[in-house]
């Protein structure tokens, strides 16, 4: 026999533990007190009763829905580039070129939309995103709708978005 | 058969069919809320009727109504004796409903020297019912199990019956040392032996003259009603549902119920058996009715007492935090309850004050009959707490545990308790 073979230690072979009863005093102990102690007071309770409390720890590090940021002419910032659609793993991203007027930039997005009941949450693309043009910095993780079509966001509903932890403009176009 | 006989016939059985069917809404929300707060949630309490949520027991209701307006399916794989597929449930809630009804609630009641049982099933041969008809409602298990066509349930309803098998064994010797030492098979007899002391001081409770029986009563009663750590029969991490897979809708609602029926049978049997049923220890019903105007100033202050600690509770535990703007009608809520419990607390003391004050053989029997009965009910709800909190604190024992428990220690050790109670009983009368 190797001497790395370790022997583990067999419980519950003593009278205390075949009797049942002192185990189940123990473990009656533990739940009868919690149980006292959130009856007597509910409301120390550390839930969050959901509709009417919000949750106070999205940081702003947290994916929560999309949006897409502004230059500081309050134009759209993405070029239509195409990489966030590249790098989607999940292919959610539609977007259509269009020519740009106004000398800052050659291209810009015609439509763009993302699909979000295909959409994961990855965030990479916003990794990708060379002008800073879509971020996840909206906190919002819940979004309702009564068909799929109204889960489809489009460029108008992206542009509308505000980030919830400042820093409205795109820090790479301006 | 007097007028009097028939109203208190009639009585006994609303009564009866009121505290076995309106506790199965009560219990589930019970067990729900008790859940919650024992893991440290809080359970359904958001259901309400005109903003009156009380504490979340309207979910149950809900749950009723959802459940009866549900589609009505049964799988195509039961072509064969489908009726027996509907009414198997049936059996199993019949049964646990009809053991329950020979419980007494209250001590017999006399009236014009005539006799009136307060039993929605006024016999004298109450646990040979208990046991003959309770143990009918696993016939409906297996029924289910079999007819469903389907392994899982093949397999809960076999793990059914073989714990049926094995646990109304010790539960049945159990029961024999009661009947030794209580000398009688009437539920009502073995109440009124129990009223008296022992020692000269201690109840004569089933709990303390036979500890050992009383132990192995309640242990398979949990296993007879299929109550964890026994739920082997349902077990859904090996069995997905047990007998109940192929159940839905108000089919499914029947089995739920009858477990709970059982489970309140079971109680029901447990504190008339071993916790001196509708008596308050030292207290028979004798002393109760010649003394009755000291107990009706007793509770001339437990009442408003009670009411008193009751809206406390709700004032401190039926409100919204304070980070949340609205109390959804919580207050009012409050309020109208307060306002009721005041108006009840106070009608209860002037009818009490008055049978005090100008005593009133048929009144005070009655009133003793009354306070009789919320006694039975508090004790009965007590114990169901029991059987809710055991549930959230014990895993469920592997199936082989199960049965090594029921014959390798229960049998045994209940065949030693009537071979010493045999003993002492025979000793003691000779």
């Amino acid at each position: 026999m190797s001497k790395n073979i370790i022997t583990t230690p067999r419980y519950g072979n003593t009278l205390k533990d075949r009797l049942y009863i002192p185990a189940i005093y123990e473990g009656c102990k533990v739940t009868f007190k919690h149980f006292f102690t959130n009856l007597n007071d509910s409301n120390a309770v550390d839930t969050l009763e959901y509709p009417e409390e919000q949750p106070r720890d999205i940081t702003s590090r947290y994916r929560g829905l999309h949006r897409l940021t502004h230059r500081s002419d309050d134009s759209v910032a993405c070029v239509a580039c195409f990489m966030c659609a590249t790098a989607c793993p999940s292919d959610c991203i539609f977007i259509e070129a269009t020519q740009r007027d106004d000398d800052k930039d050659e291209k810009m997005p015609k439509s763009f939309s993302i699909d979000t009941l295909e959409c994961i949450f990855c965030g990479y693309c916003v990794e990708a995103c060379p002008c800073d043009a879509i971020r996840m910095d909206t906190g919002i993780f819940s979004l309702t709708g009564d068909k799929r079509e109204d889960f489809v966001l489009n460029k108008e509903q992206l542009l509308g978005f505000k980030g919830a932890f400042g820093e409205e403009k795109s820090c790479a176009r301006d | 058969m007097s007028t009097a006989s028939i109203v208190v016939a009639v009585c006994a059985f609303v009564l009866g069919a009121l505290l076995a069917l309106l506790t199965i809404p009560v219990l589930v929300w019970l067990e729900r809320r008790t859940a919650g707060l024992v893991q440290d949630r809080l359970g359904p309490n958001r259901t309400n009727i005109f903003g009156f949520r009380l504490g979340g027991v309207v979910q149950s209701f809900a749950d009723v109504v959802k459940l009866l307006i549900k589609e009505e399916y049964y799988p195509s794989h039961i072509k064969q004796g489908r009726w027996i597929f509907i009414i198997a449930p049936i059996i199993t809630f019949t049964a646990a409903l009809l053991a329950f009804m020979v419980i007494p609630f209250a001590d017999t009641l006399v009236i014009d020297g005539e006799a009136l049982r307060m039993q929605p099933i006024p016999i004298d041969f109450g646990v040979f019912w208990y046991l003959a008809i309770g143990a009918v409602g696993v016939i409906g298990v297996i029924f289910g199990g079999w007819l469903s066509h389907n392994k899982y349930s093949l397999l809960g309803a076999m793990r059914a019956a073989s714990m049926v098998v094995s646990y109304e064994l010790p539960l049945g010797l159990a029961i024999v040392s009661f009947i030794v030492t209580y000398n009688t098979v009437d539920f009502n007899a073995m109440v009124t032996w129990q009223s008296e002391t022992f020692f000269g001081f201690l109840p004569a409770w089933g709990i303390l003259i036979q500890p050992l029986a009383s132990i192995i009563l309640i242990v398979a009663l949990f296993a007879e009603t299929n109550r964890n750590p026994f739920t082997v029969a349902e077990g859904e991490s090996e069995i997905v549902a047990g007998f109940m897979t192929e159940y839905s809708a108000m089919k499914f609602a029947m089995y739920f119920m009858g477990e709970y029926v059982a489970m309140n049978t079971a109680s029901a049997v447990i504190i008339t058996m071993i916790f001196g049923g509708y008596q308050l220890p030292w207290v028979t019903t004798e002393t109760l009715l010649g003394n009755f105007s000291y107990f009706a100033y007793i509770l001339m202050f437990i009442v408003p007492l009670f009411v008193w600690w009751m809206i406390g509770f709700m004032k401190k535990n039926n409100r919204v935090r304070p980070s949340v703007s609205s109390d959804s009608g919580r207050a009012y809520e409050t309020k109208v309850v307060s306002i009721f419990l005041i108006i009840m607390a106070v009608m209860v003391d002037a009818i009490l004050l008055y049978l005090a004050l100008f005593p009133n053989a048929l009144a005070t029997q009655i009133a003793v009959t009354l306070i009789q009965i919320v006694i039975f009910v508090v004790k009965l709800m007590a114990f169901n707490m029991f059987f809710i909190l055991i549930r959230w604190t014990l895993p469920r024992f592997r199936y082989d545990q199960v049965q090594t428990l029921g014959w390798k220690y229960l049998l045994p050790l209940a065949l030693f308790n009537l071979f010493i109670t045999a003993i002492v009983v025979v000793g003691v009368n000779s």
